[in-house]
This record gives structure tokens, sequence and C-alpha cells, in this order.
């Protein structure tokens, strides 16, 4: 069914639906508190940033010096101050200003990670969804192939693979330390996810009357594919990049729980979760914190793709 | 219809061939994993070095070593571990009745509340209540796993320990089934409920949508028109054929779990289980035991899938041209 | 000594009778160091499986501990705590050897009547301990190292055949002779490790950790149960008689470890009584409240240990000793021990407090930040790129990455980068692989200053693949001094030299930035009493008993 003319009815749809515009609203807030929000917090309130480290500091609260850490290596915990918002983390570094840079870093590794899932997926499943026959073939084997693997297996022998020399492939150089690995590997992973509803939905169109009206006339493969083909499994593909940028924030924070998430200097909601998981029984903040905050970003961005799946199509069904 | 079976499971045994050649190759390939480094011990002379290079095979070409793991791992089942050599077939033997039991206790609970949830919120769509336990279901499926496990085992055996109605949850480890079914059931508790609340959300959806979407069918309004109760038609009619897709999600859902999502809650409890032992294989680069747990996972997912696909060109015989 | 013979034989039998039927305390004695109790079964937990439990393969302190307990040697260390446990003294041999006065000869007369335990159940012999020693290579043991000095033994590394010629072992006379190269006083600490613990001839040329018939002992206990990532059972040796007080006959009549208890589980399990004692140390984040809630309960032991990171000296920017002092004077080493939760006491010597005389404290790097950022300066290396390396075993992590804020804060320009423990050691021993500076610690196989000096120090022992001169200092100077050193029997002399080098080291030459002796917090059951901590072994199983 053409769609074409579809999107403002859409936007009128989801605009109604109260619980999508508050997420929307939310994940609004949500980056403007992590990117612009971040420094203005630590440049104005905290007065440090997210990696430096004050093990010897005090804080001062009436009238009384408060060491950061104590002799024992137990950080300050949450309070009402500028400083040290949540508590400190066992290097004494601030743990609210690094929820915020936290942030930057987690929703930039969902964002990217999906948008290049999505993308090389949309891709595949249109060439094999299209073109049928061997391209078929080898792009659905190697797809189930990939997804045959139990999916943390998968994504933590390549990231560990990566991780300890970088990719040196010709022109293309990635140091170890880069954000790009996690990116590629967790992007990977869901590929054969997100292209088999694609590739099924492709499977159907290119059936429809106009895809054979295009061919009659002689349009060549890719201009039916683009012009076409694309158009239609767009409304699709955009609901599976919301969901997909929710699933890979999830995903992000499990492989640094494995190890080999975010490298640790830079901190993520993953890496903070997963060193902070050590101070539990003293700080549990340092745990509960980041874990909140992803649920919290988790929970608006599957709303909001729920919302939209229902606003540009509610008849679809994607499995 | 033989001859799709066939073909399957030719295809099963390509693609358990591939996979076996990738994870022997991602391992092969990382720096800083020397096995016979790590076997030589603290003061290593380089003739050790050498000598357990010899013994294991280490100096040789990649393809020679890759045939001698196989051989181990299925012909003479007396693969060693690099780690600790330890055997490992007897090892998975050994944490599958834990897996398993982890597993299946979760996935009664996520079918269960799943499908009554799904179901209610069906019967009042649109409603507050379906619109609570919507919510309720995606915060679910939104939650971090091992975070929730983790935060759970903090608040309840330490936190509030001594809150009755906690003091009983053990702080983790577990009990074999035969020797203790109280103990068993407890040392779990926390673990099912983990790994149950993250799935729910999901079922409860599917079945959600499923019955919406048939409940406007021709039958059921026929049904309806009888002057059954909702219930009734709810239960008699349309319940037993919106099951169909749930039943074969459950089943590849399944395999999912068991194959990956086992690897982040059994470390957290100390249950010992496959997913523990795949989660510190991978962290030793432990390459024996992984190539083996990799491919038991895999198998295990291609397996019921394929299983998934008979039983559906059973019953639709055009798939079998797809 | 009769009588003490006598009254020994009767303890035997009365805990061997006492271990028949349920747990008995014969005597009424209190909590607190009272008179022992025999009898009772020590419920322990442990992570995950030892790396061994075969003598000639095991080497962590896991392992050791359970060893010391089951087997013997012609040696061992006196089973007591702090400075008196690093004595060496007799075991299955009957007294010290005999030494020749060149010092390349060592002979041994052992004792009769020590038996194997049950399914060899006979005596050992000379010959025993000359197939043991032997069979270290055959095993590709990570020990072989100690024993290359024997006279022939180099030879059969490498060709596997015949036998070692230096190792002379006379079954009729119960003689056993060592010949060496070359003097070197360290052979008795050689003699007293888990290595050359003795197996019975024919024991099969691999690791018989999980082979029961071949996983036997002499000493008081013995393995009767080995189940990888399931349990460990250790019961009594039934063939055990105890020949001096150096090896008792031990309290327990059982200990059950169960595999895979987590750290945190085994604080709650203590607490609620499940569980006695557990082979490794309190997580730092629970010790507070450990020490508040049950004071009596918390032990703290001192390990010989000493934790450092070390700089390669063969790569930028460390290769200047200027930068390599500046790290020392820019580190706090109060906020390092800090992040170790307290357990453990900041130094920046190479050995530790232990091993006193050989240890004596000295401060050329006071704390001083703005002294290390001139030296960073003059030394024009400002801006360099440097890769801080660690392990992601909790809490180093946190310490690498406040090395890597020092280093940024006096002008570097530091990242981090860590590693599973179970391959970080590998990683930072291999030459291609080796770091520019890297959190490294080291823990005591035997209580001599040439454990640490001449193994992590010397230039001459610097190899390309399992280098544990991991900074890659070479001084001929100090490596010849630490030649010499070695072959000095074992006494003050020694020692002095072991000091000097100490102080030499990181003065002129910076090598390391240790920072910290750690410390062993260990949280037990209220009943366990009779924990005596030798640094070898770690707390010596036969010393322990359980009252009511």
């Amino acid at each position: 069914m053409e769609q074409r003319g579809g999107w403002s009815l859409a936007w009128r749809r989801l605009r109604r639906n109260r619980a999508a515009m508050v997420s929307a609203i939310g994940l609004a807030l949500l980056v403007f508190a992590c990117f612009p929000g971040a420094t203005l917090w630590a440049n104005y309130v905290a007065h440090h940033g997210p990696n430096d480290q004050n093990i010897n500091g005090y804080v001062h609260e009436g009238g009384k010096k408060i060491p950061v850490v104590a002799l024992d290596g137990t950080p300050i915990g949450p309070g009402l101050r500028g400083p040290y918002l949540l508590g400190a983390d066992a290097n004494g570094r601030d743990l609210f200003v690094r929820l915020l840079y936290g942030g930057r870093i987690s929703l930039f590794v969902g964002f990217a990670s999906a948008v290049l899932c999505v993308g090389v997926a949309l891709i595949l499943a249109l060439i094999a969804g299209y073109r049928r026959g061997a391209a078929d073939a080898v792009i659905s084997r190697g797809l189930d192939l990939i997804w045959a693997f139990p999916v943390y297996l998968l994504a933590v022998a390549l990231a560990t693979s990566f991780a300890v020399g970088g990719i040196a492939m010709g022109p293309i150089h990635v140091s170890s330390q880069s954000l790009a690995i996690p990116i590629l590997v967790i992007a990977v992973v869901y590929i054969p996810y997100v292209a088999r509803p694609i590739r099924g939905q492709v499977l159907t169109l290119r059936q429809s009357e106009f895809v054979e009206a295009a061919e009659a006339m002689g349009a060549s493969s890719l201009r039916i594919m683009v012009s076409d083909l694309l158009p239609n499994v767009a409304t699709m593909a955009l609901v599976l990049l919301t969901l997909i940028v929710a699933n890979n924030i999830l995903t992000e924070a499990a492989l640094s729980f494995l190890g080999v998430g975010v490298p640790i200097l830079t901190p993520s909601w993953g890496n903070i979760i997963e060193q902070g998981s050590a101070q539990i029984y003293t700080a549990p903040a340092l745990t509960i914190a980041p874990g909140i905050a992803i649920i919290l970003t988790v929970v608006s961005l599957n709303v909001l793709g729920d919302a939209l799946r229902d606003a540009l199509d509610p008849h679809a069904r994607l499995r | 219809m033989g001859r799709f079976i066939l073909r399957r499971l030719v295809g099963l045994v390509v693609v358990m061939f591939a996979i076996s050649v990738i994870v022997f190759f991602i391992f092969n390939v990382i720096p800083g994993g020397n096995p016979a480094l790590r076997m030589a011990g603290r003061h290593p002379t380089q003739e050790n070095i050498e000598q357990i290079n010899k013994d294991w095979g280490f100096n040789q070409p990649l393809y020679v070593q890759y045939v001698k793991m196989m051989d181990r791992l299925f012909v003479k089942r007396d693969l060693i571990s690099y780690q600790d050599q330890t055997q490992v077939i007897p090892t998975i033997i050994a944490g599958a009745p834990r897996t398993l039991s982890l597993a299946i206790g979760a996935a009664i609970l996520w079918l269960v509340f799943g499908v009554t949830i799904g179901v209610m919120s069906a019967i009042h769509q649109g409603r507050f209540l379906d619109r609570v336990l919507t919510v309720l279901a995606l915060v679910g499926v939104s939650i971090p796993i091992f975070w929730l496990g983790a935060v759970l085992l903090y608040l309840l055996t330490y936190k509030y320990r001594t809150v009755p109605l906690f003091s009983w949850i053990p702080p983790g480890g577990y009990v074999p089934l035969s020797s203790d079914p109280a103990g068993w059931a407890t040392h779990l508790f926390l673990p099912w409920i983990v790994l149950a609340v993250v799935s729910i959300g999901f079922y409860a959806r599917v079945v959600r949508s499923s019955l919406i979407d048939t409940r406007s069918l021709d039958y059921v309004r026929t049904a309806r028109a009888k002057g059954l109760s909702e219930w009734r038609v709810l239960t008699r009619h349309t319940l037993r054929n919106c099951l169909i897709p749930v039943v074969t999600l459950f089943g590849l859902d399944f395999a999912a779990a068991v194959g990956g999502t086992v690897i982040l809650i059994e470390p957290i409890f100390g249950l010992e289980g496959v997913g523990q032992y795949a989660q510190e294989s991978v962290a030793h680069l432990d390459l024996p035991p992984l190539m083996a747990l990799t491919l038991y996972g895999a198998f295990f997912v291609v397996v019921v899938n394929a299983v998934v696909d008979v039983a559906y060109a059973y019953l639709d015989p055009r798939i079998t041209d797809m | 000594m009769t009588r003490i013979w006598q009254m020994l034989l009767l303890l035997a039998a009365l805990a061997f009778a006492a271990g028949c039927g349920s747990s008995s305390s014969t005597s009424g004695g209190g909590s607190g160091g009272g008179t022992p109790v025999n009898g009772g079964t020590l419920r322990a937990g442990i992570p995950d499986n030892p790396d061994h439990l075969d003598p000639a393969l095991s080497y962590t302190n896991e392992g050791w501990e359970i060893l010391e307990a089951t087997n013997n040697g012609l040696l061992t260390y006196k089973k007591a705590a702090g400075g008196a446990g690093a004595q060496v003294v007799p075991d299955i041999a009957k007294a010290m050897p005999t030494v020749s006065s060149d010092g390349r000869t060592y002979t041994f007369h052992l004792r009769s009547g020590v038996m194997f335990s049950p399914p060899v159940s006979r005596e050992v012999k000379p010959s025993d301990f000359k197939y043991s020693i032997e069979r270290l290579f055959q095993v590709d043991s990570g020990g072989v190292g100690f024993y290359t000095g024997i006279a022939g033994a180099q030879q059969y590394a490498q060709t596997r055949k015949g036998d070692i010629s230096g190792i002379v072992a006379d079954d009729k006379t119960m003689t056993l002779t060592f010949h060496l190269t070359q003097p070197d006083g360290t052979f008795l600490d050689y003699m007293a490790i888990p290595f050359a613990f003795v197996m019975p001839k024919g024991t099969p040329e691999k690791d018989v950790s999980t082979i029961s018939q071949w996983r036997v002992a002499t000493g008081p206990y013995m393995i009767s149960k080995y189940t990888p990532k399931q349990q460990i059972v250790i019961t009594r040796n039934p063939n055990f008689k105890s020949w001096t007080t150096d090896t008792p006959n031990g309290h327990l009549n059982e200990i059950d470890v169960s595999i895979g208890v987590t750290p945190d589980q085994s604080v709650t399990e203590i607490a609620d009584g499940q569980l006695d004692w557990y082979f490794e140390s309190v997580p730092p984040d629970r010790l507070t409240q450990l020490k508040a809630q049950y004071p009596s309960q918390v032990h703290l032991f001192t390990r010989n240990n000493i934790t450092y990171f070390t700089m390669n000296s063969k790569k930028y920017p460390f290769n200047k000793l200027a930068v390599r002092q500046a790290v020392n004077y820019a580190i706090d080493r109060r906020a390092l021990v800090k992040i170790f939760g307290g357990q453990g006491t900041p130094s920046e010597n190479i050995l530790p407090p232990g091993f006193a005389p050989a240890y004596v404290a000295h401060n050329f790097y006071p704390y001083n930040l703005a002294k290390a950022k001139q030296m960073i300066q003059q030394a024009g290396v400002e801006g360099a790129n440097v890769t801080v390396w660690g392990h992601n075993t909790d809490p180093t992590p946190q310490a690498v990455q406040y090395m890597a804020g020092v280093l940024n804060s006096i002008g570097l320009h530091a990242s981090v980068k860590t590693e599973d423990e179970s391959v970080y050691w590998d990683t930072i021993a291999t030459q291609k692989g080796d770091p520019q500076i890297a959190f490294n610690d080291w823990n005591q196989d035997f209580p001599e200053g040439q454990d640490f000096i001449d193994v992590l120090l010397n230039g001459e022992k610097i190899t390309s693949v399992g280098n544990n001169n991991t900074s890659n200092t070479d001084i001929p100077a100090y490596n010849k001094m630490i030649d010499q050193a070695r072959e000095m029997p074992l006494g003050p002399k020694r020692d002095a030299i072991w000091a000097k080098l100490d102080a030499d080291y990181m003065k002129n030459v910076a090598p390391w930035a240790p920072f910290m002796n750690r410390q062993w917090p260990k949280f037990v059951s209220p009943h366990l009493q009779g924990l005596v901590f030798n640094g070898n072994y770690f707390e010596l199983f036969p010393s322990m008993y359980l009252t009511k």
C-alpha cells in the first residue's frame, strides 16, 4: 500500500498518543541534559569534570570536612550538594557528572550502531528480497549463520578480538580504544534481526502492481529498489530503528558487564555499572543510578517505537 | 516433505561447520592469548614453552590444530581446557542441568504471566488496566538483566535481609534438585524472577496484539452474537489460534535464552551452569570450552529453528518453496 | 623423646577413632586460643577450580595451601607465622642436608616409615624423589626453572631421555644426593616448595589432579575426591604417622570445599553460619562493615607481597630515568592504598617487610606533584602518549585509572587498557606486547630476597616470552652482585646484599613505582580457631580446629 502522503496522517496520530509525547519530550530533555547540560553542570555546579579524581579531597558540609574517599576506600554517598550530588566513586570522581557524560557515550553508541545496523540491513534485505536467486541464498544463509550464534558469545568474541589490537584492514585503521569497535560489534550482531522482517516485506512488495509496472517500463533493479521499494519499507525501518536504539543501549551495558564494552576511561552507563558493582555494598548508588538512567531511556524509546508503529500503519505487524 | 527435511539437515551440518571455523579463527587471531605461556607458569624457560607448544600442537598449521580439536571434541570426547587442563565435556554435562533448571523454571513463569497479562490487556483493551499493564511490560523489557540481578541480590540478601519476607533468600549458589528440592527452589527463586521479568513483557504484547487481531474475525463475532461471555469467546475460540505464533516464538526465544541470556545471569548468582562456564571461558580466552559451548549452543538454536520450520511446513505446505 | 612419640601416637589414634564417629570435642575449652579440639568437618569455599592438585604443576596459593596439608618434600618451612615461618626445616629428610665445601653437593638422609596414602600404600624411597624431580620436566611444569641447576637437568629437559645424572638415589641406605653445576644457597628453598614434593615412582607423566589412584598423599590429609567445578573432599590419610612437630596430625577430620562460591556469597554464608572458611580474601568493600560487626571473625594477615607499576625501560618515554623517577614522585601512595580498601601499607621498597633484615625501608620519593611535573618538562616528554595496563579484577582497574589520571596531571597523555587476569600476566611477560607502564604484583614463591630481586630485576633473566623482568632492567654491575649473592649460603651476609640492591635499584634506576604491601583480610566462622598464616602456604590446615 502506498504510504507517500501518509506521513502527515501518521504525525497526527502520533501526537494524540500521550504516552508517546511524554516519552519524546523526556528523550529530548535527556539529550539536552547529556550534551550541553553536562558541560554546564560540570563547570558551574560541580566544578570538576568526569575524570577528575579527587581521592584525597574533601567536601565541606555543615561546617565539617568530609573526605571524598574514606581511609578504607568507601566513597561519599549521595547528598544535596552541588559537587558529588549522587556521591563519588572509588577514584573520587563525581557520579552525577559521570552519568551525564556517560549518557553522551551511551546514546551515541546506541544511536550510531542502530543507524549502521538498520542501514546495512536495509541494503541486504532489499537485495536479497528483490533479486532473489543466488544473492538471496548467500545473504540469507549468511545472516542465518550470524544469528545462529548465541548473541552475547558472538559479540564478546568479536569485541575481544578487535579490542586487543584494534582493526587493521588495508587503509582502515581503528585503534583498540576507539568507540568504533563497540559500535561495529553491536551493529553486526543485530543485522539479521532487522534484515529478516524487512526482507519479508520486500518479498510481499515485489509482487505489487507498481513494481510490476516499473519493471515493465524497463527500470533497472537499482532504480526499483531505491525509488519504489525503499520508500515503502522506510516506515518499517524507522520503527525498527527506534526499537534497535533501545536494544543497543541495553547491549552496550551487557558488553561492558562482560568486560568488552566501552573502554573504561571513557564513562558510559554500562561501564559505570560494571565498575560500580564491585562496591555495591558500600556505594550502591554507583550501580543503581546508571541502571535507572538506562531503564528510563530504553522505556521511552520503546514507547515511542510502539507509538510510531501504531501511527504509521495501525494494521502493521512486524513479526 | 522428506526432501525438505533432508535439505534442512544438510543445512544444519553446513552451518555447524561454518560456526566452528569462525569461532576457531576469531580466537586464534587474537594476540595476547598464548596458552603455552599460560601453562608454563611464572618462571617459564624457553625450552619449557617450546615443549608445551610441541605437546599440544600449538606450533602446527591452523587447519591441523582445527582438525585435532574437532577430533577431540566429537570423536574422542576428551577435550581439555587450556586454563586448568580439566576436561571440557564433563564440565558442560555437569553444568547443563543447572542452566536447564534456570531456563525451564523461568520459561514457565514468563509464559504463564505473559499470557495472562496479555489476555487481561486484550480484554480491557484501551482502558486503564491495559495501559498500566502495557507500561509495566515495557519497563520489564527495558531493564538490563544483569543489573536487575545484582540490585535485587543486594537489596534482598543484604540491605533488607532481616525482613522476614526476604530472609530465606540465599545469596547465590546452586543446590541440585536431587539432593534438596526445597533448597533447589529457594536458590533458583531470584534467578527465575530476573530471567522471567525481562521476557514477560514481550510475550504479553504478542499475545495481546494477536488476540486483538483475531477478535474482529467473523467466527468470533458469531460466537459473541450467540451470547457467549467475553471470557468464553476468548478461551474457547480465539486463544487457541493466537497461541500458535506464541508457541513458535517461545521455541526460538527459549533456545536463545539458554544459549545467550544465561551468560549474563549465572555469574551474578554463582550458578555454575553452562552460561557461567561460557562467560569464564571467554574472559580467559580459553578456546576449547568456548568451541564446545558455542557449537552446542548453536546446535540447540539451529535444531529448534529446524523443528519449528518443519512444523510450519507440515501445517502450511506453501512454505516449502521459500 | 619416646614419651612425646607415645603422646603423638595416642593423639593420632584418638583422632582417628573420633573421626570414625561423629565430631566430638574432647576438651571443653572455650573459644579463643584455648586447647585445640580434634574432629569436625570444615566447610570451605573457593571461587573456581584450583589450578592443579598435582604438586608438580600447581603454582597458585590455593593449590599450595591444600598440598601443604597433603604432601611433603625433603624439607619444609617451619609451620609458623611471620618471620619464623621463613625458616627451612627438615621434613621427610631426617635432618638438614650435609653440604660439600664447594657448595655443590647436597646429601639428604631420608626417614624410614613415611608411607604413601592408599591405594599406593608403600614406603617413600629416594628413588621416588628422583622420579618426581624428573617428572617435573616431563609434564612441562611451571617450576622446572628452579631445578635446572642440577647437573644433567638441562640435557634431560631437552632430550627427555634417560635420567638426570646429578640426582643419585640409594634406596638401600635411604640417601639422596644432588650435584649442582654451581653453588646455590637458594637450593634449600627449592627443596621446600611443592614442586619438590614426592610422588610415587610410576606416576603418569600428565596432570593427575583428577586421577585418584595416583593423586596420593604423604601428609596428614589426602584428597579423596575432586570433581572440577563442583567440590573437593579432603580427609585424613590413614597411612600417616606424624614424625615431627613440623608435620602435625591436624585437628580437623575432614575439609569439604565447594567450588564456585563467589566472594560476596562467601561473606553472607559465613555470617549465616553455612560456611566456615573461604580461600580468598574479603572483598575490599565489605571489610569495614565486617570489622565493625564481627570483629573476632576478621583476621588481617600480612602476605609477603609487593604491588607496583612496572615501567618498561625499553619503551619511550620510560626509557628516561627522570621520567621513571617523576612517576615515583607523582603518585600518592596513600591514595592507592585507599583504592585497595585500606588493605595494605604504603611502600616504595622492592622487598616486603616480612623479609627483614633483607628489608630496610627507604623513602627516596616523598609525594611531590610539582616536582614530578617539572621533571617531565625538563625531560622534554610532555604530551607523550602513554597507555597504562592492568587486569580487570577489582580494584585493579581503579588503580590503573588513578595512575592514568596522575600521568595526565603531570603532562603526559595517558589512556587505560585492561585485560582479563588469566591472560594479562602472559601479555605483559611478552616483549612484543610489553606495555610502557603496567600494574603488577609479586608474591613470594619462597621467603628469600632472590625470589624477588633475581627473578624480577636481573638483566640476565630477560627473555622474549615469559619474561618476569617486565621493566627490562639490565644493569651489569647489579646483575653481577645478584649472581654472587645467589651462591652464598642463606644468612645475614646474603640479606645485607639484598638490602643494598633494593636501595640502589630504587634510587639509581627506579625501574618500578612500588606502592603497597598488600594485606590479606580473612573473614571466618566464629567456631574456627587455630589460624596460623604462613607466608608460603597461607592458613595452615593442620593447625585449624573447630569449636562448638
